[in-house]
């Protein structure tokens, strides 16, 4: 249950028992998570891995159009937002990027006297600041571990000012210190999009489909997906990023709200069918072929195009299974009579999409990194190992110690790393990325859709062919944790096991 | 796009994305700068991992090395730690960290969260000096901005750790030269340590170099700190209060043959170098870097023969591209735009060695501004042919500003890779050249 009246989400940890530290088969996993048995733990050695704020939102709120973020934060907090006008440049018009956007975003610099004193005064003054300069449709206020700490009252600063300004102003809770689960800060911000941009519907648009989605599927997955829904008659709604604040107000038009990463949109899809009766499902996601299959089946069930969606499936199917069917041979090619062994870092979205997809491209993951776990996609992990048979798994907040560990221990063929996951890409074996970002317009980079699939399984291949950069610094640079490490039999070593 | 209003700010520090970190930032940049150190975050969880893309990857797409994004320890504190305190979650942080990882040094830097809460880092920190060399640097993250976290580490570097010792003759620091924040520092300190050389002074980068802690073991031996931004000055005070080291100012690194050549004179004369090594090195640089020279003479001439330019930038950066494009290319300067917010007792010096000495009969306006969007307004102002600045001025240039060259020289760069590059010496002009070139190639 959501209650919009509150100023924000509870934390995924309140709300979905999740958990930070994992380690053992996926089925334990699930069994333990539906017994209400887990919860957070503390680590004795811990590294830096991203804050509800600085993991997603200071990086792409501001890319919404016609709006201005304002981080009530010190400085440093919002530093990662200097990208904000070159983030969609390299994104040709050509491909459906509009020219005409200008993006803003200002910090309220917090300094020592803040701290002392508050800094309410100084927020609303940024509010004024952020309507006068820039005229945009909705200004959005993030908050930080210090307005946390030092008690801002941003609601009702927002709910004081809010009549003064033309700009629908959206606060959202994302203080570092509230969770230790990262994606409560997607919950955060969906939280305040649905208390304070989405309008109730003036009319229902039968062919409108809602796809909310992580920067980590690219510009060519929007465009893959776009494709594939105007082949039987529908259209896309792409939030957040990029997006304008007129599709947000329309979210509860919609006809359906479809998952490309189900853990970042369930709070969304959650809300606007409670709210709006917007229906939505969270599994599965647009990633292989059979998935997108079904994905495609799933948004048809809730459009009425359920004639037209296998018209077009069988159409993609003659185009692309040809294509699927060459990677597989070549996998079984390099393979050789052994399977080829794929590990990968994900987020709780992704592993419901990957996994299977790797099985489909004929690789195995016989184990998984995942960044946490919550029982809000429980049903979904089920049904993931139904189909694909159970894993062993380590949920770790991507703690980059306990990658470099487990990723020793499981030596894969091929590693996928999440970006910026520091030394992981050293190996003897393959590595790559695990994923681009919305700003890469390479059908290169795609995975979503039957193009992605076919695009991502080429990229798999790819790694197999040349190793020597990551062979190269694996013997040429020191290892950053001692070898002691790597001989402990436990990669949660750190993990007080007493849950939190 | 309504117009900035002109009357003062109630809160001037509202800014639209100034072009630097927290102290924090600056002081872990700093950290991870220091080879063979390891740096202890007492902080939020996505405090490092933000200054992973937002102080390193900003910085010419740099990695921030084996220890630096999610490699650094961090106490990750959340609310369960604001009530009861971080104390001994850093404390056990520190223990694994020691037996986890590598290092020859460990600096805890605590951020914003900690210094809310209250918590005795220096206490905590002091429990393990017998166990391994470990510093304390308080830099709440609301102190001040990356230059100013580059100061504070120098504080505690200096306080905590450094010794006297013997002053080594003919041996300077280097200081000023702020990692991250100057896009080039790894080249740019290299260099400088090679032309030193050539003089025969032997150069501390302390920055770079392979030996971070020696490098910084040795500071106080130095007969003669040099410092080449006003963000070198505190910390050359410093040392010379605690061990009697002189400091030398220069306004900013030397780009080109002409401030290459007057920077090893100062050196020299303060080091009482024989006139004659000096006259000897910079004859020859000279004669070398003029005679490949020749070589952008063509394009120059054709393509932006005394060009009308703009810089936005620090402050040390701007001077050092004002004085080459000024005095050696023949451009002429329209307009600088001071990106670093220097403290208002250097504002004036600033703007003197940005006007002065320059060979163009224009001078450029000069303005202090860290706000973003006013810096895009000011520069609608003018009409240039080329524009130094970050990359927040890029697609800028091309668009607003009648398509004028575009060159990113100061922080952030997201649109170049940089890792030796360096403009700065006797040859260091014509890297510059080559990169601006880059944006016009083509046949005539």
């Amino acid at each position: 249950m959501i209650n919009l009246k509150e100023n924000t989400c509870p934390t995924r940890e309140q709300r979905g028992n999740g958990l930070n530290a994992f380690f053992g088969k996926a089925s334990e996993l699930i069994k333990e998570v539906k017994d209400g048995k887990t919860g957070n733990q503390e680590r004795a050695f811990q590294q830096t891995s991203g804050c509800l704020l600085n993991f997603y939102l200071t990086q792409r709120v501001m890319t919404i159009h016609d709006s201005v973020m304002i981080v009530h934060a010190p400085v440093g907090c919002s530093v990662v937002g200097l990208g904000y006008r070159e983030v969609f440049r390299k994104v040709p018009v050509s491909l459906g990027r509009t020219d005409d956007y200008d993006f803003h975003w200002l910090t309220t610099n917090l300094n020592e006297k803040d701290v002392i004193y508050g800094a309410g005064d100084k927020l609303k003054h940024a509010i004024k600041e952020a309507q006068a300069r820039y005229n945009p449709k909705a200004i959005f206020v993030l908050a930080s571990c210090t307005t946390g700490i030092i008690g801002e009252d941003i609601a009702g600063v927002v709910e004081e000012i809010q009549p003064e300004i033309k700009a629908k102003i959206v606060a959202i809770h994302c203080e570092g210190i509230r969770s230790k689960l990262i994606q409560t800060g997607y919950d955060a911000f969906w939280h305040g999009i649905l208390k304070y941009l989405v309008k109730k519907p003036t009319r229902k648009q039968k062919d409108l489909v809602n796809v909310a989605s992580m920067l980590s599927y690219t510009w060519q997955d929007r465009q893959e997906i776009t494709r594939l829904l105007a082949k039987i008659g529908l259209r896309p709604n792409f939030v957040p990023e990029f997006s304008t604040i007129e599709q947000f107000e329309m979210l509860s038009e919609a006809a359906v709200t479809a998952p490309i990463c189900s853990s970042f949109t369930e709070y969304l899809s959650k809300g606007l069918e409670q709210e709006y009766g917007v229906p939505y499902f969270l599994y599965p996601s647009p990633v292989g072929v059979k998935h997108t299959d079904e994905w495609l089946r799933s948004v048809a069930y809730y459009t009425g195009k359920e004639k037209e969606v296998e018209k077009v499936i069988a159409e993609e199917h003659d185009e692309w299974l040809p294509k699927l069917e060459l990677i597989n041979k070549e996998f079984e090619k390099i393979g050789n009579g052994q399977d080829i062994n794929v590990l990968g870092s994900l987020g709780q979205g992704r592993l419901l999409t990957q996994v299977p997809f790797f099985n489909e491209l004929g690789v195995k993951t016989p184990a998984a990194i995942c960044l946490d776990f919550d029982d809000l996609v429980v049903d979904e992990t089920e049904k993931l190992i139904e189909e694909v048979g159970d894993f062993d798994i380590l949920v770790n907040t991507f703690q980059a110690a306990e990658v470099a560990h487990h990723t020793r221990r499981y030596n894969p063929d091929i590693a996928l790393t999440c970006p910026f996951q520091g030394s992981a890409y050293k190996r003897d074996k393959g590595a790559t990325r695990i994923h681009s970002n919305r700003g890469d317009a390479r059908p290169w980079s795609a995975q979503a859709g039957y193009k992605g699939a076919i695009a991502a399984g080429n990229f798999l291949l790819q790694t197999t062919k040349n190793r020597s950069f990551q062979k190269t610094m694996l013997e040429k640079t020191p290892d950053v944790y001692n070898e002691w490490w790597y001989q402990q039999s436990d990669p949660l070593y750190f993990v007080n096991k007493e849950a939190k | 796009m309504a117009a900035v209003k002109e009357e003062a700010q109630l809160f001037p520090e509202i800014i639209e994305a100034p072009r630097y970190s927290c102290a924090m930032g600056g002081a872990y940049s700093a950290a991870l700068a220091t080879f063979g150190s390891v740096p202890i975050l007492h902080s939020g969880g996505g405090c490092g991992f933000a200054q992973n893309f937002g102080q390193s990857f900003a910085s010419g797409l740099n990695s921030p090395g084996p220890v630096g994004g999610a490699s650094t320890p961090c106490s990750t504190l959340v609310e369960e730690h604001v009530i009861f305190g971080g104390e001994d979650k850093l404390r056990k942080l520190i223990d694994s960290t020691l037996n986890l990882m590598p290092g020859d040094l460990y600096t805890v830097i605590s951020a914003c969260v900690p210094n809310l809460i209250g918590d005795d880092v220096d206490s905590v920190v002091s429990e393990f000096k017998d166990r391994a060399s470990i510093i304390h640097v308080k830099t709440a993250g609301f102190a001040g901005n990356s230059y100013k976290g580059y100061e504070l580490y120098f504080d505690a570097v200096i306080d905590q750790l450094l010794q006297k010792q013997p002053v080594k003759n003919r041996t300077v620091n280097i200081l000023g030269v702020v990692p991250t924040q100057n896009l080039f520092w790894k080249g740019d300190l290299r260099n400088i340590k090679e032309h030193l050389n050539k003089i025969g002074v032997e150069a501390n980068i302390i920055f770079g170099d392979l030996n971070g802690f020696d490098a910084l073991n040795r500071i106080p031996a130095a007969e003669l700190n040099l410092v080449f931004s006003i963000w070198g000055i505190n910390p050359a005070k410093k040392l010379e209060e605690r061990f009697g080291t002189p400091y030398h100012i220069f306004p900013s690194l030397p780009i080109g043959p002409k401030d290459s050549t007057a920077f090893l004179q100062t050196v020299g004369h303060k080091l009482d170098i024989d006139d004659a090594v000096i006259t000897k090195v910079i004859t020859a640089e000279e004669k070398d870097a003029y005679r490949f020279t020749e070589y952008i003479g063509n394009v120059l001439v054709v393509a932006i023969p005394h060009a009308y330019y703009a810089v936005v930038a620090d402050s040390s950066t701007a001077i050092a591209i004002t004085q080459y494009a000024t005095n050696e290319l023949g451009f002429n300067p329209e307009v600088v735009i001071v990106t670093d917010d220097p403290p208002e007792e250097y504002r004036d010096t600033i703007t003197h060695n940005l006007t002065e000495n320059l060979e163009s009969v224009l001078k450029p306006n000069v303005v202090f501004e860290v706000d973003s969007h006013k810096i895009r307004l000011l520069l609608r102002n003018y009409t240039v042919q080329v524009v130094f600045a970050s990359s927040l001025e890029r697609y800028i240039s091309e668009k607003e500003l009648g398509g004028a060259l575009f060159l990113g020289v100061a922080f952030p760069a997201y649109d170049r890779l940089i890792v030796d590059r360096s403009y700065v010496g006797y040859r260091g002009g014509l890297n510059l050249m080559e990169d601006l070139m880059v944006k016009y190639g083509g046949p005539l």
